[in-house]
This record gives C-alpha cells, structure tokens and sequence, in this order.
C-alpha cells in the first residue's frame, strides 16, 4: 500500500494532498489510511463498488464528516485546523470550505431561490464580494452551462440535466480551487447524462482541478488524468486510465470492471 | 345598549386583541427556538422541549391562566391580572407554534442544509437564507391558524376577572335582559379580527412569492 501513498513531496502546484485519512462509523471503518495527491489541473475519477466509502472521503475533503486520522491539505494549509493547531471555527470552518466546490448526485440546489439566486448564493453571503459584480458573473457562468434562458425559474420547473447544470453552475461561481462531483449523473434519466458530462468534459479541457465520483466508465476514461479505485476503504490502484482500464492490476478493479460491462 | 356598553366592547376587544397580540408576538420565536432544539437532536435540551410542548398542550387556557394567576403568588411573585394573562397565552402559543414549525422542519430536506454547509455558509447564513425561508413559507397557514385559536381561547382571560369581548356581552345582556344583540355584535368583532389575520396571511404569501435570496 505504501506504493501508493504520496510518493513525492508536495510542490506548489499540489491543490490537495490527502494523507492517511481514516473514517470509522461506529465499528464500521469506511476509509483506511486513504492518501493520494492532486496536481493543479488534475482529473482524477474515483471508482469503486457501492459502499467502499467513495463520499465519505468527498466529505472528508471538505470536513462534512471530520476524519478520524489524518490531514486534508488544501494548497498548503491544512483543513479543519487552524494555525495554532487549534481546531476550526464555525467561521474558519466556512471560509475553508467555499474554496472548494461540491456537486452532488441529488442536486441539493436550493428550492426556494431562483436559478439565478442559487449561483449567487454562496459568493453573495460567503465570499461577500459585491453584488453587482457577482450577477455578471452568475449569468455569464449560466451561460457557460448553457441555461441563459432559465435563470429566472425556480429549479422545481427545470429537468434533472438542468438542474445539474445549475448545480455545476453554483460551484463555479466560488471560483473553487478543486471542485467535487459525487455521482453528479447518477441520478438522471439516461437521455440528459450527456448534457452533464458535456459540461464537466469543457471544464476538464480549461484546466479544473476535480475529483469526479461516477460509473460513466467511457467518460472517466476519456477525461481523467488519473484513476484511483477504492475498495473497502483502501486505495487499490492509482493509475493512469489506459493502464487502469487496459491492465487493470488487482482482482478487485477486475472483478469491478466487468460489473459495470466495461469492455 | 347605551355608550357605555359600546366603550366596554371596545375595552374588551382591546384585551382580548391586547393578550393575543403579545402572546404571538413572543410564542412564533420561542416555539421555532424549541423546535430548533428538537430538529438539531440537542440532547437534553431537544427532550425538555418536547416534556414542556406535552405538558402545555394537554393544559386548557382557563386553567393555566388560573394556575399562573393564583399560583406564582404562592412563590411571592405577585401578578396583575392582565399579565397573568399574557404569560399564560404566551407560554400555551409557544407550545402550540414550536409544533408547527416543527412540522415544516420535519418536511424540510435536510441535504440541501448540508449543501449550503459544503458551500461555506456558516450556521447562522444556512438557518438565515436557507432554512427560515423555507420554513417560514411552509409554516405560515399554520401559524395564523393557531393565532385564530388564541382569540378565540381568549374568554378564557374573564377567570381572573378580566374584560374581554364575551365577557362584555355578557355583562350587558345580563343588564338589559337582551342577550342575543351584543352577543352578536361580539361575534361580528371576532369575525372581523380573524378576517384581518387571514387577509395578514394573503399578504405574507404574497410577498414570499415575490422575495428574492
Ligand atoms: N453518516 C453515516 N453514518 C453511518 N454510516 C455511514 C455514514 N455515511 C456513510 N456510512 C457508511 O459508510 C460506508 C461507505 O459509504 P459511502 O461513502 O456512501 O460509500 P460510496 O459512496 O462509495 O457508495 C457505507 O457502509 C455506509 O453505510
Ligand atoms: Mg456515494
């Protein structure tokens, strides 16, 4: 396992550094000295069967769940502690986090604002940056993601394509450093996966640093950098997806491909 | 019915409006503090919001009123009537609203509260932008609903010697051996302070569907 584990130091354009974090919920270890590095501008798609602990560690990430062991480095300073070794704030806490966008399998946008209000959210009440400055911005992001036509509408009118899309959308208006997509088309209607994995392709292509939980094996293959696979809270292969996919090395990822009728 | 009948009426639905008042006034923020302690699962503070919502709901108004009345002196703490009343139909409409906003919190999507978390909000912006006007929203009906019941429940006040609009009626009919007219022209002043309550709810619907962020 230590093959694996950060085998360089750490340079300037490592966004995140994941080392040795470990999860347990009750007697249930879910992530097991999990350590991988992301280099700015790295795709790295996280597989794994169901259950192996895949949004645990997206969560841990961003200390939605607060490991039980081990270090999240968000270029260079270290998540969930402050400088004195003193554990966040609630306020240290936020600021930490607006740094990193998240997109989740079930959208989560915020029903009662606006598709508009759901992008400015977050740079309006986190970021405090100025208003004005922040609607140019939520509306050239819409259009980025092709909704232009749609801010104005509650996301109860939209489909579950355009909702994703907003749901990119307000992670982008962070201006996030990394940005975390749990199963972002796992729960769309085969028709509209396309439209979002357009999207996240485009992003790939401009250079975002993201970590991408997903079962689209032909597009995790095409737009990855690299493919880590989980198993049972162990990182089992840290590869890159031609090796992953064309020579896969254990008998998990193995296993693992032919369930999802990778060929 | 001379003057003075018409300037009791206006005396009692002052205090019946009076009491109502206050008591939604302090009973909407306590009862959503409590049902903000029972959502959050705070341990023991969640299970005593709960003890004090059962023990105040199976209490009728007349006899809270009269225990706070006859029985906080009892403890040196002496009371005017008309804040005895007060305290009495706060305490029930804090009981009453924490279950209601308790409702919609029940009904509110929990994942979309962590969303905002993901997304820096602190605790205090999720419960501002995200939480209250959601809830808000969901919990108007019931909360105007349950301010009709505290006028209703307000004759409840005439125990402890009070004046309010029944009571007023009462008082007149039984001095002209005419019940039925002022009796119903208390009925017309309920009717038309619940009509205002339900035009303040049109009116706060209105402007939710209209607000921005
Ligand atoms: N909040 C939680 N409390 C208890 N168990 C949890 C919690 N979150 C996840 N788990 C457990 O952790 C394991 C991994 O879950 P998860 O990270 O969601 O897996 P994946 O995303 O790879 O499918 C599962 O066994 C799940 O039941
Ligand atoms: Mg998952």
């Amino acid at each position: 396992m230590n093959a694996i584990a950060n085998p360089k130091p750490a340079t300037t354009d490592t966004v995140l550094r994941v080392q040795g974090i470990s999860k347990s919920f009750g007697d249930n270890h879910v992530l097991k000295d999990i350590s991988f590095d992301m280099q700015k501008g790295e795709v790295v798609s996280l597989l794994g069967p169901s259950g192996c602990g895949k949004s645990t560690l997206l969560r841990c990430i961003n200390w939605l769940e607060e490991p039980d062991a081990g270090h999240i480095r968000l270029n260079s300073e270290r998540m969930g502690y402050a400088g004195s070794g003193a554990k966040m704030n609630d306020t240290q806490l936020s600021q930490m986090r607006s740094r990193i966008g998240m997109v989740f399998q079930h959208f989560a946008l915020w029903p009662h604002m606006t598709v508009l209000e759901n992008v400015m959210a977050s740079p309006v009440h986190v970021q405090k940056r100025d208003r004005k400055e922040v609607e140019n911005e939520a509306r050239a992001v819409l259009k980025r993601v092709g909704l232009e036509d749609k801010m104005d509408m509650l996301p109860s009118r939209l489909s579950g394509g355009q909702k994703q899309r907003v749901g990119i959308a307000r992670a982008l208006a962070m201006k996030p450093e990394i940005l975390l997509f749990d199963e972002p088309t796992s729960a769309l209607d085969p028709m509209l996966v396309g439209e979002v994995l357009e999207v996240m392709r485009d992003l790939a292509a401009d250079g975002a640093t993201m970590v991408i939980v997903t079962h689209e094996m032909k597009f995790a293959r095409q737009v990855s950098s690299r493919i880590i696979f989980m198993d049972s809270g162990h990182i089992i292969e840290n590869r890159s997806p031609e090796d992953f996919f064309d020579h896969p090395q254990t008998d998990k990822a193995k296993t693992f491909l032919h369930s999802v009728q990778y060929k | 019915m001379n003057f003075y009948d018409y300037l009791s009426f206006v005396y009692g639905a002052l205090s019946t409006v009076g009491v109502s008042f206050v008591a939604i006034i302090v009973g909407i923020p306590l009862g959503l503090g409590l049902a903000l302690l029972r959502w959050a699962r705070i341990p023991v503070f969640g299970k005593c919001a709960y003890l004090y919502v059962s023990i105040v709901r199976s209490c009728p108004a007349v006899t809270l009123i009269m225990l706070i009345y006859f029985g906080l002196p009892q403890f040196g703490i002496s009371l005017n009537p008309f804040v005895a009343a007060l305290i009495s139909f706060s305490i029930t409409a804090t009981a009453f609203n924490c279950e209601i906003w308790r409702s919609s919190l029940l009904a509110f999507d929990r994942s979309q509260y962590e969303a905002a978390q993901a997304f820096g909000m602190t605790r205090w912006v999720r419960f501002r932008h995200v939480l209250l006007p959601q809830i808000w929203r969901s919990s108007i009906p019931g909360l105007i609903n349950e301010m009709t019941l505290l006028v209703k429940n307000s004759p409840a006040i005439s125990v402890i010697g009070l004046l309010d609009i029944t009571r007023a009626a009462q008082r007149i009919g039984a001095r002209t051996y005419e019940p039925i007219p002022p009796l119903l022209l208390g009925f017309a002043i309920y009717i038309i302070i619940v009509m205002l309550l339900i035009e303040l709810q049109k009116r706060l619907e209105t402007r939710i569907r209209s607000a921005g962020i």
